[in-house]
């Protein structure tokens, strides 16, 4: 029993630290940061899983984590770090709708929101108050993730947008969905396309193709012409 | 009550004996990051005695306001450093400590200091005010936001009790303080006008808030004024790193107990000191339109606290 309260004071700790890489992703300005933070989120998402795998016993959730390291604390990050490499940018000044200020207040707000939702939707739900409480940090999580695509400019942030907000449904299924291990998989191969694509977009939408061979070149994705 | 006056002396003494020092070692850290030498540790120190032994001269146009400013300055500052224990914690009945007088006490020495600023009537002293007046303004809801998370998180309003309450328990158990730890990091940082709000080594124009404010004061009344500030500090440190980091405070007054209080303390802080020292290397100053991005982080993290708690 106390090792079970031990455990859940661990994922509190863990969630805690979800919501604070939340926050500085929504306020960050400097691109190496903001995939740092990535990388940060993603590994405590990966002992979250691992922290509930000792808590279940569900494979899956061992898998999940493992896939989580392998792929959105290495992979993703050494990806995103080579193409910033080539970038001429190194920080995203520029901002839509809303500035960090008012994606911060707003995600206050929608973080209220969601929890009032889920305390209404709590009774019918009957899990235990760790498990609405890692849902409801899970979709606010998803729902900054979508501010941070709807506020920023540059693609390279919303990609950011886009990792995080995944990251967010990750720990809602986590929690309350459980999701096969199969669809995970899948929606980080999804990701990973994604990166590719934009990564891409980014680069060649304002080059001819010449120039835009030769930047693929220096990303070392290598073309036969 | 000769125990809660030993408490308020030996308490008092210590935080005022040491915030020269912790001054000098932000600075050592920062130098020392910087790659450079840096001024000694006790150099605090040798200041004070330096202005302490000058004499005081006044503008003619300053009126008695500029006199007492000082006096009450760190007579506010050493009432609230009477609040937040560092020595040992004092029996609950009879030692003030709310929080809600603590912050009152920082923001009448503020206001002092605004208005001793604005006395003389030079154009850098009403600057510095105009800028921490409108600093304050947007800091304080953030400030009395963390305070009222701590409270909600504790269930106390009074400071020695909060510190009762995490020294009796782990960190585990109240997992929100390491978001409350952000907000009063955050509020250390504003409140003490360090970098990215304010530099404190620089006297520009395009810089300055809190030393533009004291521009105006000379010898022993700059002494007390620059005391203070390091004072502020001290308190602000100690809030924050005997709510995350209590390990050493002493609950009872023994002699043991206050020698292992005060040591702890000491290298604790200086811990601290030097992450601020490196902090403020890493970072580069913000502009001041751009500060309430920062100030709403604190904000942020202070309500997620408190709807995180009403969860869990």
């Amino acid at each position: 029993m106390n090792e079970l309260i031990i455990g859940d004071d661990f994922i509190k700790i863990l969630l805690v630290l979800v919501l604070g890489s939340a926050a500085l992703i929504i306020t960050q300005r400097s691109l190496v940061s903001l995939f740092s933070i990535y990388a940060a989120q993603s590994a405590i998402l990966a002992a979250v899983a691992l922290a509930l795998f000792t808590r279940e016993g569900t494979a899956s959730l061992l898998f999940m984590a493992v896939l989580t390291v392998a792929s959105k604390v290495i992979i993703i990050p050494f990806f995103l770090r080579r193409l910033l490499a080539v970038m001429p940018i190194k920080r995203d000044l520029e901002f839509h709708y809303l500035t960090p200020i008012g994606s911060i207040i707003l995600s206050t707000g929608l973080f209220f929101v969601v929890y009032q939702a889920f305390s209404a939707l709590s009774p019918a739900l009957e899990v235990s108050r760790l498990f609405i409480l890692g849902a409801v940090i899970g979709v606010s999580l998803a729902l900054m993730g979508m501010m941070v695509i709807m506020s920023r400019r540059k693609v390279i942030t919303k990609i950011i947008g886009y990792l995080s907000m995944e990251n967010g449904v990750l720990l809602f299924s986590m929690f309350i969905a459980e999701m096969p291990f199969i669809i995970e998989v899948l929606i980080i191969i999804d990701l990973l396309m994604i990166i590719v694509l934009s990564a891409v977009l980014a680069f060649g939408i304002d080059s001819s193709v010449e120039a835009f061979h030769k930047r693929l070149n220096q990303l070392g994705l290598d073309f036969e012409d | 009550m000769a125990e809660y006056l030993l408490y308020a002396v030996l308490n008092i003494g210590f935080i005022t004996a040491i915030s020269p020092l912790l001054l000098g070692a932000i600075k050592k850290v920062k130098a020392l990051s910087q790659g450079r030498v840096g001024p000694p540790l006790l150099q605090g120190y040798y200041n004070l005695a330096k202005l302490l032994k000058k004499e005081i001269i006044y503008s003619q146009n300053t009126s008695f306001i500029m006199r007492l400013a000082p006096y009450l300055n760190i007579g506010f500052l050493l009432a609230a450093a009477a609040m937040v224990p560092v020595v040992f914690l004092p029996s609950a009945e009879g030692a003030p400590g709310n929080v809600i007088l603590f912050l009152y006490l920082l923001v009448s020495a503020k206001f002092f200091m605004a208005l001793a600023g604005l006395d003389a009537g030079s154009t850098f002293g009403g600057m510095g005010s105009s800028r921490e007046m409108s600093l304050s303004a947007i800091i304080e809801p953030v400030t009395i936001t963390s305070a009222a998370a701590l409270a909600f998180v504790l269930k106390t309003t009074d400071i020695p009790e909060m510190f009762a309450a995490v020294l009796g328990a782990s960190l585990a158990q109240y997992p929100t303080l390491i978001l409350i730890g952000m907000s009063l990091f955050i509020v250390l940082i504003v409140e003490t006008a360090r970098i990215p709000v304010d530099n404190p080594e620089t006297h520009l124009e395009l810089t300055m808030i809190h030393e533009a404010m004291l521009l105006e004061q000379t010898g022993p009344k700059l002494a007390l004024m620059e005391l203070s500030y390091g004072v502020k500090q001290t308190v602000l440190m100690a809030i924050l790193i005997n709510i995350i980091f209590p390990w050493g405070l002493a609950a009872e007054a023994t002699l043991p107990a206050i020698a292992v209080s005060m040591l702890s303390f000491g290298l604790k802080a200086l811990a601290l000191a030097a992450v601020i020292g490196v902090f403020e290397s890493l970072m580069a100053k913000i502009r001041l339109f751009r500060l309430p991005s920062f100030f709403m982080l604190a904000l942020f993290f202070s309500f997620v606290t408190i709807v995180f708690e009403l969860l869990a």
